[in-house]
């Protein structure tokens, strides 16, 4: 959309950086991101232009902040960096859609690149992306011989063993720390909703928590006479 | 508030700021692996922030959670229906202005807090050195939305309990549990701070106009996207690729 913005001639090197303007604010105003929405009903020649609008941006906010961080100057505005970055994941979402709806109309693919889940060497589940190659894979005996995706042996079943372990400890202490946190707000709140902390904390029997030591707090119970 | 609750409340961002940039922000990162094949993804990061008043995109936020410091855990209870918004008229429960009703101008989600004007203030001296004694300014303390304050009904002006409720056109809506009137949620919530209303919102130099951008320029075509913008750069490619194998 190069005809929507008055772009201001200035000398080339020179559009690395930001309107001398805007050197000492505090604060850049710009507007939002583009949304997917938006970017939906745009011609492909629009989106064409608009991603290059976009790289330049992100160039010249890039340089920008390089140059305060050197300067020990405050880059004014800095969430300009992510709101250029989301627009242009959208954009590329976008076109994304619109190659992969014509590649399953033609061929019925997606025509994205291909990958599968593989076990490495590790016994650990993945996935590998596919490449392009020259030769067959049969033929091509170097790939065959890079990945030997085999996987056993004692080794093997040992780390296996020590790296679910691992993960079982994580998943415990995640759960108690849930537990704990439970008991914490019910200390802290006495009279707190408890089906709130059903819906919150599905992993955690609330019902059981209630009497434990930890969950009363340190002042004497009302008792209704 | 966790993320989930704060998607579905009506709580809009006064910041206007991308969450991606209120995520990067705060981030400390104190050891990452290189983002290679060699190496499986770990990063050694802070994980637990002491949420205060200040908002964690500032210096101040940073100051008190400087890196390699720890604080003590605050457990903040879960709150489904987030009620309280900005431009709410609030009645206080506690403290030195116990009965004073005051309108919210701040919510601080993270840890279920809100910011009343002019009500449960205090004096604060800020710059204070040997020299010069410093000044005095008036700062309000937040207030614990479960705890603190209750909303006060339009109809009488007297605080009272609420009850989300939905509408017969299915909209959810804030009653008052003493008179069954809706509570409406003020204007002030939309605000942020780059705009008052949407339509009051002054175009920038590099912002698109309102107008291009609800333009429909798209045609449906039987091409990619690569091969429509060939078509119109007059690129032709008349070479056939050589057969590669997948895999």
């Amino acid at each position: 959309m190069r005809e929507i913005h008055s772009s201001f001639v200035r000398p080339v090197l020179m559009q690395f950086f930001d309107e001398p303007k805007h050197w000492n604010e505090n604060e850049v105003k710009v507007g939002r991101a583009w949304r997917l929405d938006e970017l939906r009903i745009k011609s492909n020649k629009e989106l064409h232009q608009l991603w290059f609008i976009l790289l330049k941006e992100r160039n010249m906010l890039m340089t920008m902040e390089h140059e305060c961080n050197d300067k020990m100057e405050i880059f004014p505005s800095p969430e300009r960096i992510d709101k250029v970055k989301i627009s242009m994941e959208n954009l590329e979402t976008v076109v994304r859609e619109r190659n992969k709806a014509y590649h399953l109309l033609e061929t019925g693919e997606t025509g994205e690149r291909p990958r599968r889940e593989v076990t490495n060497a590790f016994g650990l589940r993945g996935y590998y992306k596919s490449c392009e190659h020259v030769l067959p894979a049969f033929m091509n005996t170097k790939w065959i011989k890079s990945r030997q995706l085999t996987h056993g042996g004692r080794a093997v079943h040992k780390f296996l063993l020590k790296y679910r372990e691992k993960l079982y400890n994580a998943k415990r202490k995640s759960k108690n720390r849930s537990r704990n946190e439970v008991m914490m707000i019910l200390r802290r709140n006495p009279n707190f909703d408890l089906s709130v902390l059903r819906r919150q904390f599905p992993d955690v029997d609330v019902d059981k928590l209630v009497n434990e030591d930890k969950t009363r707090g340190h002042y004497v119970p009302k008792v209704d006479v | 508030m966790r993320l989930t609750q704060f998607l579905t409340s009506k709580l809009k961002n006064f910041s206007n700021l991308p969450k991606e940039y209120i995520e990067r922000s705060k981030k400390q990162v104190y050891w990452q692996t290189p983002r290679e094949a060699t190496h499986l993804p770990r990063t050694v990061e802070r994980k637990r922030f002491r949420y205060t008043t200040n908002r964690s995109w500032t210096g101040q936020f940073r100051q008190q959670n400087l890196p390699g410091t720890m604080r003590r855990k605050v457990f903040v209870e879960p709150v489904e229906d987030w009620s309280f918004f900005r431009g709410d008229r609030v009645e206080v429960l506690v403290g030195k202005d116990k009965g004073k009703h005051g309108i919210v101008n701040q919510v601080i989600p993270e840890r279920n807090w809100v910011i009343v004007e002019g009500v449960n203030w205090h004096y604060r001296r800020v710059g204070a050195e040997k020299e010069f004694p410093g000044i005095i300014i008036k700062s309000e303390a937040p207030l614990h939305v479960t705890k603190d304050i209750r909303l006060v009904d339009p109809s009488d002006l007297q605080g009272t309990e609420i009850e989300w409720r939905y509408t017969e056109e299915g909209e959810k809506v804030r009653v008052s549990m003493r008179s069954g009137r809706i509570i409406p949620i003020p204007e002030t919530n939309n605000q942020t701070h780059d705009y008052k209303t949407q339509n009051a919102y002054i175009e920038r130099e590099k912002d698109t106009p309102a107008a291009v951008v609800g333009e429909i320029t798209f045609q449906p075509k039987l091409a990619t996207f690569e091969m429509d913008i060939m078509e119109e750069m007059g690129i032709k490619e008349e070479r056939t690729p050589a057969k590669s194998y997948w895999y």
